[in-house]
């Protein structure tokens, strides 16, 4: 696998400088006009080290395509999944929870 | 020999069109004039009037004449010009085809390529009603960039030492701010926000509403109601604005404006820089505001700004420059004219593209946040439409995300995808931008799992593709201005009927060239449409008026039947002026 420091050219120890220099004498030698998917390499490697923050990030879970946030949203809130839905199954949902049912499972939620 | 490919601004209140020549940027002139007016008309004849000219029958037949159709592009509206309907889109084309026309005479070949600039701020609906606006005028719109984007690719290429720039770009009815870090080559747009309908404009229209207002209070009429007199206060206006710029004082004055009651109104009104400057005031904040929000979105504060460019002709009122140098405590820069400068980052970014030898590497962002609705939650409470970003305002382009969702139903066979584009957590407070089925899916139970991609690419226009990911059954869309959709025949249709209207222009511009015949006729047709107005106006206006239009038409038709064209011009001024006095 190849590591966002392996694309740009750099070593695990560089600062935000050089990661910048780097980067930018990259994106000179393939402009986004000429090949557009070597430039979103180059682009999402060095947006995941260009600072300290993002190379935390990076460290910590250095999964490829992960999202830190979207993991900390899993991790502290409600569980809850997105998915498309049109307003008139929204209300059917509703309806199909009895008023009781949510109020005993909010209850217990906040007691846990 | 590279390809040409023209760089053009296209602009609410003027257009510029530049070329890049043995390496050097340059402006290319029509009768030596570098600015095109933004202004559409139809003249007596039927002839297609585009610039100047358009600009000054616009104070005589406003209904015969367009201007500022930028601020239309991307709605689903027509304007009517000499009775016809037209979309903004073939406006802006008629534009784009003298420009066309301009270049094409200086390069002495035809042109079929261009970079157009738009504001950043464009919504992906304004980005696309331009692109068919360069299809109607014959143009393959090879890339669109932003115009302060543009701007700073003048002002950075070359320089090797690392500057931040802000760019402050306010035209006649857009506003953009872009902050962007020049260094090795490229230009690297950080952020841009904006406003689409900020602009020159709506200064000239704060000075029109308090020109009406003294009008109202000094003889009670309402000048909204009469079209010529209240274009040629929107001119007096615009004039006082530019005065404005360099004086303290400007003073507003325009004889026979219109009859009331009989008797002529005359108008005479001084405007300080003071109070032009309190109306304008909240316009001013705004732009302030955005600043703010730009340089939030890049991460950095006033002080790690270097430099500050103007662009747009709206950038000369003094009190912006004073509010700058408040903000930033240093003098923006202005070296470049700011009415050509987007222009020139026009033309160098199609050099680019054709090949040409440029030094300097663009990298621009999209001031957008777009997504999809799904049901979660908003403050605290289930809510169907939550806000899912997938592409965050400020990303580089091109750039392409995917998100996963679930179908919520067992069975369920078809999933509704609307794309929003927009900051609330709340989707239906953001814009709608379009919406697709994806249908036909496996009958499974709930949990079927549909990505969905979202790219954007060079021309900040989005893509959309919706993935089932069971069997791989794909349904995509480019986001074709949802609201106003172009169909390609309409586009053709549009076209022809443009490239009509030049058709006439060329053919009858030949036979006046050629032939004393026809260029006789038309002064003498003219003549003749004149005399048939006055008539129509008999009925409404005082015997007095009545008598010395009658006995000036008489002399006209008797210069008709003698055939003395030079007596004919003198007789038909005077008619003109009483009709012109008359109508307003």
């Amino acid at each position: 696998m190849t590591t966002p420091y392996q694309i740009l050219g750099v070593s695990e120890h560089a600062n935000d400088a050089e990661i910048k220099q780097a980067y930018l004498n990259l994106v000179k030698e393939n402009p986004p006009d000429r090949d557009q998917e070597r430039f979103q390499q180059i682009q999402h490697a060095y947006e995941t080290i260009k600072d300290s923050d993002s190379r935390i990030n990076y460290e910590l879970f250095h999964f490829p395509e992960t999202d830190f946030n979207a993991l900390l949203d899993h991790a502290f809130q409600q569980k809850t999944e997105l998915r498309s839905l049109n307003p008139d199954d929204f209300f059917r949902l509703l309806n199909a929870v009895s008023i009781d049912k949510a109020v005993t499972g909010a209850i217990k939620n906040k007691s846990s | 020999m590279n390809e040409i490919i023209i760089g053009i601004d296209l602009g609410t209140t003027n257009s510029e069109v530049a070329i890049v020549e043995n390496g050097k940027v340059h402006i290319i002139t029509d009768d030596g004039k570098k600015i095109l007016p933004s202004v559409v008309g139809i003249d007596d004849n039927g002839e297609i009037l585009v610039g100047e000219t358009a600009r000054n029958q616009y104070l005589i037949y406003p209904e015969r004449s367009v201007k500022s159709i930028k601020r239309l592009m991307g709605q689903d509206t027509h304007v009517i010009m000499a009775g016809l309907d037209y979309t903004p889109q073939e406006i802006s084309a008629i534009i784009l085809k003298r420009l066309k026309a301009i270049a094409e005479k200086h390069v002495g070949q035809s042109i079929s390529k261009a970079v157009i600039t738009v504001p950043a701020y464009f919504s992906d609906a304004q980005r696309q009603a331009t692109h068919e606006a360069g299809e109607i005028a014959g143009l393959e719109v090879v890339r669109m960039i932003n115009e302060p984007t543009a701007a700073a690719l003048v002002y950075g290429a070359g320089r090797d030492e690392a500057k931040r720039m802000l760019v402050y770009d306010l035209g006649g009815g857009t506003f953009d701010v872009s902050v962007v870090n020049v260094q090795a080559g490229v230009v690297e747009v950080l952020s841009s926000h904006g406003d689409n309908h900020l602009g020159g404009d709506d200064f000239d229209q704060q000075i029109v509403n308090h020109i009406q207002d003294h009008i109202k209070e000094q003889h009670g009429i309402n000048i909204s109601e009469h079209s010529k007199a209240l274009a040629r206060i929107t001119r007096a206006a615009e004039n006082a604005k530019l005065v404005l710029s360099d004086e303290p004082f400007a003073l507003i004055e325009e004889e026979y404006l219109l009859e009331h009651e009989g008797s002529p109104i005359h108008l005479t009104l001084e405007l300080s820089r003071g109070d032009y400057e309190d109306m304008i005031e909240d316009y001013i904040n705004a732009t302030m505001d955005a600043l703010h929000i730009a340089l939030k979105g890049a991460k950095l504060t006033v002080s790690d700004i270097d430099e500050i460019i103007l662009v747009g002709g709206s950038t000369r009122t003094p009190c912006i420059r004073e509010r700058l140098f408040e903000e930033f405590g240093f003098e923006p820069h202005s070296e470049v004219d700011p009415d050509l400068c987007v222009a020139m980052g026009a033309a160098t970014q199609a050099a680019m593209i054709a090949g040409q030898d440029v030094d300097t590497v663009l990298v621009d962002v999209t001031p957008y946040t777009y997504g999809t609705s799904a049901l979660g939650f908003l403050d605290g409470a289930p809510y169907p439409y939550q806000f899912v970003p997938i592409i965050h305002k400020n990303s580089v382009l091109p750039t392409r995300k995917s998100e996963a969702f679930m179908t919520f139903q067992d069975g369920q066979k078809s999933v509704n995808v609307r794309i929003f584009q927009g900051e609330d957590p709340d989707a239906l407070n953001n814009i709608e931008i379009g919406e697709f089925m994806v249908e036909d899916l496996q009958d499974v139970p709930a949990g079927n799992i549909i990505t969905l991609t979202l790219a954007l690419d060079l021309n900040g226009m989005l893509h959309v593709s919706a993935k089932e990911k069971a069997t791989g059954l794909e349904k995509s869309i480019t986001i074709n201005n949802a609201i106003s959709r172009f169909e390609t025949e309409e586009l053709a249709g549009a076209k022809r009927r443009i490239d009509s209207l030049f058709g006439q222009m060329d053919s009858s511009s030949d036979e006046i060239e050629t032939s004393d015949d026809v260029s006789e006729s038309k002064a003498v047709a003219e003549a003749r449409q004149l005399i048939k107005k006055a008539e129509t106006l008999f009925d409404t206006v005082s015997d007095e008026d009545k008598e010395d239009m009658v006995n000036l038409i008489e002399t006209i038709t008797d210069c008709i039947e003698a055939g003395d064209e030079g007596a004919l011009q003198e007789p038909v001024e005077q008619l003109n002026d009483i009709i012109y006095y008359l109508e307003s």
